[in-house]
């Protein structure tokens, strides 16, 4: 069977060798191909090309097309990105500087015409064609509720969010609706099929459960009213969510959950069961100090919680740059060697 | 005395609910309590309640932890305004987000609450050097530096933290200053604020606050 039919066989419940091991490595390309990392993401090519690569040596099941996540800010028109040799990229310019820049931004007629969307395409259109038919691809689209905050910066948005003025949070929120709806089509058209859907404020840990049904969930719904939630991801940033996912199921119909390394993966598995897919997630951040065997038993774990009656999918968060290879080889061939099914 | 101001203001900052917060204390103001008693009687304890209540309940959200801080610093600001002697510091932090670190939030959160607790806190905003972290603390007599990193690199570099650390050792302060350090990466490793070279950490900002006054303490005893 191809990645992309154990991925299959894992969401329907059919049978099938083993479960589907992701491994996300987003900001170890610029390393693979021995560059600063801005250059790295300057080209589509060199993304697409990069992550070919690690997907070949390590042999893991999917393969990533996202650049990083400040690209959504520079397709509304923010003009730094803070990169980092070290580690994740930064916005380090934000669009809205006061509440009154919130009626002036503009969300472009056609993302995919914007110059900064362009390494994008190119890194999905080669993707498609080498691994395409067999490997899933990720992309990576931010809800409505969430996009703010690279917009803004996370604390005048949780104040925004909080304490308005509500009718300009609307107003705000109603942008980055109609942002995240044709960023997730432009992703499905240039052959994205698994689109990680980031929603940390459909997590109770950013806001309570009250405000996600009564504020987040409608523009949740919003946000997949014109495509569905066909191969969405539900991720929280890491957050754990346990306590919406019934809610999600239920007001969104997203069916593969990312649950968070803090949550408890056995509720997690109990409460979506067979109706969708539970990803089971290592702390990759502990993966750092952890030895290889340490990795190991530590994929056991969960591999060994998720994997009964199937429906059940290993993966990382954003691995770190600091954690060593071996302790990523080892992750991924535990992950093979425990997943077995038959 | 004000235990039922303490549990309507502490009920409306749980609920997020600012006014709601705001009509506690303008409640008790009217009531004759004088805006010494609002900030040691009821915005300290109610503080020190919800630094409780969030130790018990790790499941307090992220936005119950802003309004704490939010609430409680500005209702200490319009108080401080009306003291009629300025009050007794318990001390002074800097604060800041680490070496190539753009996020916010979380020292928000250490800062309001700190102010309210009677703390002295320079903000150095973020993207801050390690040089700069020890000689505004140098300058500014501080007992704590405090490191907000809300990523793993900007948590673990030689910029950040360890650079801190580095300096206070080169420069014979640990004994004068403590380093504290917060920030999602170390929720996801409880002992990475020890290979990083912190004299302590805080899951949540909330808790932080209290975590710093602590190291005051020691320092300032």
């Amino acid at each position: 069977m191809t990645p992309l039919e154990i991925l299959t066989a894992a969401m329907t419940g059919s049978p099938a060798p083993r479960i589907p091991v992701f491994c996300n490595l987003p900001d170890h390309g610029a390393r693979e191909l021995a560059m600063p990392a801005k250059q790295y993401f300057s080209k589509g090519e060199y993304v697409a090309d990069a992550q070919l690569r690690m997907l070949r040596r390590y042999g893991y099941d999917n393969i990533w097309s996202l650049h990083y996540v400040g690209k959504e800010a520079e397709l509304l028109g923010c003009r730094e990105i803070l990169f980092a040799d070290d580690g994740v990229p930064n916005v380090a310019d934000f669009v809205i500087k006061n509440l009154d820049d919130i009626a002036k931004l503009e969300i472009p007629a056609d993302i995919t015409q914007h110059p900064a969307w362009q390494p994008v395409a190119n890194c999905l259109k080669i993707l498609r064609s080498e691994v395409g038919a067999t490997h899933p691809i990720c992309a990576y689209a931010t809800a409505s509720t969430t996009l703010p905050a690279i917009l803004m910066g996370m604390d005048k948005w949780m104040e925004l969010f909080l304490l308005g003025p509500f009718d300009v949070r609307d107003e705000l929120l109603r942008k980055c609706s109609d942002f995240c709806q044709q960023e997730i089509a432009a992703l499905r058209t240039w052959g994205a099929n698994v689109l990680i859907y980031s929603t940390p404020f459909g997590s109770p840990y950013f806001v309570s459960r009250k405000q996600i049904e009564q504020i987040v969930m409608p523009w949740m719904r919003r946000d997949l009213l014109p495509g569905g939630s066909e191969g969405l991801v539900y991720y929280c940033g890491m957050a754990p969510f346990n306590d919406v996912i019934d809610l999600v199921f239920d007001e969104l119909d997203i069916k593969t959950h990312h649950i968070s390394p803090l949550a408890d993966i056995a509720e997690a598995k109990r409460l979506i069961n067979t109706r969708g897919l539970t990803c089971g997630v290592i702390d990759d951040i502990k993966m750092i100090h952890w030895s290889p065997e340490q990795t190991r038993a530590e994929v056991q774990r969960i591999v060994e919680i998720g994997k009964t009656d199937g429906h059940f999918l290993f993966g990382n968060g954003i691995m770190p740059l600091a954690v060593p290879e071996a302790n990523i080889q080892a992750m991924v061939a535990a992950a093979f060697e425990y997943g077995r099914l038959q | 005395m004000l235990d039922a101001y303490i549990q309507s203001y502490n009920q409306a900052v749980f609920e997020t609910d600012k006014p709601a917060a705001l009509d506690v204390v303008n409640q008790a103001l009217s009531d004759g309590f004088s805006p010494e008693d609002i900030v040691f009687k009821l915005v300290i304890p109610a503080v020190e309640l919800m630094m409780t209540l969030i130790e018990k309940d790790p499941d307090a959200n992220l936005a119950q932890h802003f309004m704490t801080a939010q609430i409680a610093a500005d209702v200490t600001e319009k108080m401080l305004e009306k003291f009629s002697k300025p009050p007794e510091m318990i001390g002074r932090v800097v604060i800041g987000a680490a070496y190539g670190d753009l996020h916010s939030l979380g020292k928000r959160i250490v800062s309001g609450c700190l102010k309210s607790l009677m703390v002295d806190v320079v903000d150095l905003g973020t993207n801050v050097s390690a040089e700069k972290f020890v000689d505004t603390a140098m300058t500014e007599n501080a007992q704590v530096i405090a490191v907000s990193a809300m990523m793993v690199h900007t948590a673990t570099s030689e910029k950040g933290s360890l650079g801190v650390r580095a300096l206070l050792q080169e420069r014979g302060l640990e004994q004068q200053i403590k380093l504290a350090v917060g920030g999602a990466p170390y929720r996801f490793d409880p002992e990475l604020y020890i290979k990083v070279g912190a004299d302590a950490w805080a899951p949540d900002g909330v808790t932080a606050a209290k975590v710093i006054v602590d190291l005051i303490r020691e320092v300032k005893p």
